[in-house]
């Protein structure tokens, strides 16, 4: 029905890789084992008042 | 109604001019009219200033709402703004994007690709509008430092990139102080001062001199030659009442009277670039009227509201 989700890049809060995620894959990292990882910043044009 | 007249022709005179600063005189009216005029400067005479702020890439240390708000404070040459349109009523587009009456596009792009730290500065804001430029300050500020450098915006290191479409527009500084075309507007009173020659004969030479150096500013002097205190620069005076303050304490009350003139103000004016001072206080002047224009026409129908609508919405108690 869906197609294939596309994968998320994930940053590692430890060795700084960036681990691809899909939908109920496991939050770890591939390379160093570790728990933590961070989202990236958008890369759509973010919108601002300046005020 | 017919009632008494209360108009009167008040008089300027300029003693200095620069292209950010300005001193006048402005006599023969009243404080309300003084006040209105300095308010009128600082709050409703329009400039052109940064609004919107779209962010492509940020990866500096600086987050994206901080730079939004840092790009909007950078005074722009606005010289064009008493003819533009504010965004809100301009009918030829949405407020958004490229409108030659009301908006003007910016774009930046800056990257570090060296281990030296790079300034972005009010300098690498590229304007589609080369009547609209962020302020240019290498000119006042002499040729001291090596350089002309502009306003910084963010500082990048190795491998920070920074790229952005800001857009401009026209407002008063009424609605944010970005708009504000002035730095500082001040009056003070011009102060008529009179020495009670009789009892000065009455003090010593001493007393004279600790008199005169009662003053916090150097306003009396004393001549030795004649023995005589005289004044120097009235408008020194900050209406500090200490040698009014040390006549008593001399046990000579009324030594000397001073007086704020009600019709006479001394004014200084400082812009921020934005609008020569000089023409600052042109602009005021025409809002001023324009203002009185709606008084007018609000009194003799109801329609002109509609018309002026922007005035109207003004003298609703906008």
């Amino acid at each position: 029905m869906d197609p294939q989700p596309e994968p998320v890049y994930y940053i590692c809060g430890d060795c700084g890789m960036e681990i691809p995620l899909k939908p109920n894959d496991v939050i770890q990292c591939r390379e160093c084992g570790y728990r933590i990882l961070y989202k990236k910043r958008t890369r759509r044009i973010v919108q601002y008042e300046a005020r | 109604m017919e009632g008494k007249s209360y108009q009167r022709l008040p008089r300027v005179k300029i003693r200095e001019m620069r292209d950010d600063y300005m001193k006048f005189e402005l006599r023969d009216t009243d404080a309300s009219v003084a006040n209105a005029l300095r308010r009128v400067m600082i709050a409703e005479v329009p400039t052109v200033a940064i609004d919107l702020v779209e962010i492509e890439i940020n990866s500096s240390v600086l987050n994206d709402e901080f730079i939004a708000h840092r790009l909007g404070l950078i005074p722009l040459t606005s010289d064009r703004a008493m003819s533009m349109r504010f965004s809100r009523d301009c009918d030829a587009c949405d407020g958004d994007g490229q409108c030659e009456f009301c908006s003007v596009e910016f774009h930046l792009r800056a990257k570090c690709h060296s281990d030296q730290t790079l300034d972005v500065t009010s300098k690498d804001l590229l304007s589609s509008d080369h009547t609209v430029v962020p302020v240019d300050f290498s000119d006042s500020a002499g040729m001291e430092s090596s350089e002309q450098k502009g306003i910084i915006i963010v500082k990048l290191r190795r491998g920070q990139e920074l790229r952005l479409r800001a857009i401009a527009r026209k407002g008063i500084g009424k609605d944010h102080a970005k708009w504000s075309p002035a730095a500082t507007v001040t009056f003070m009173y011009e102060p008529d001062i009179r020495i009670n020659e009789e009892l000065m004969d009455m003090l010593t030479l001493d007393e004279k001199k600790a008199w005169v150096e009662s003053s916090p500013t150097k306003v009396f002097d004393f001549d030795p030659k004649t023995e005589k205190v005289m004044v120097v620069d009235p408008e020194a005076y900050t209406y500090d009442d200490e040698v009014i303050k040390k006549a008593e304490a001399m046990g000579k009350p009324g030594l000397v009277d001073i007086i704020a003139k009600e019709d006479s103000f001394i004014f200084t004016v400082e812009s921020t670039g934005a609008v020569k001072a000089s023409q600052l206080l042109l602009n005021a002047i025409e809002i001023l009227k324009q203002k009185l224009d709606a008084v007018r026409l609000s009194e003799d129908t109801v329609e002109a509201d509609d018309q002026f609508g922007e005035l109207g919405a003004h003298m609703r108690g906008g």
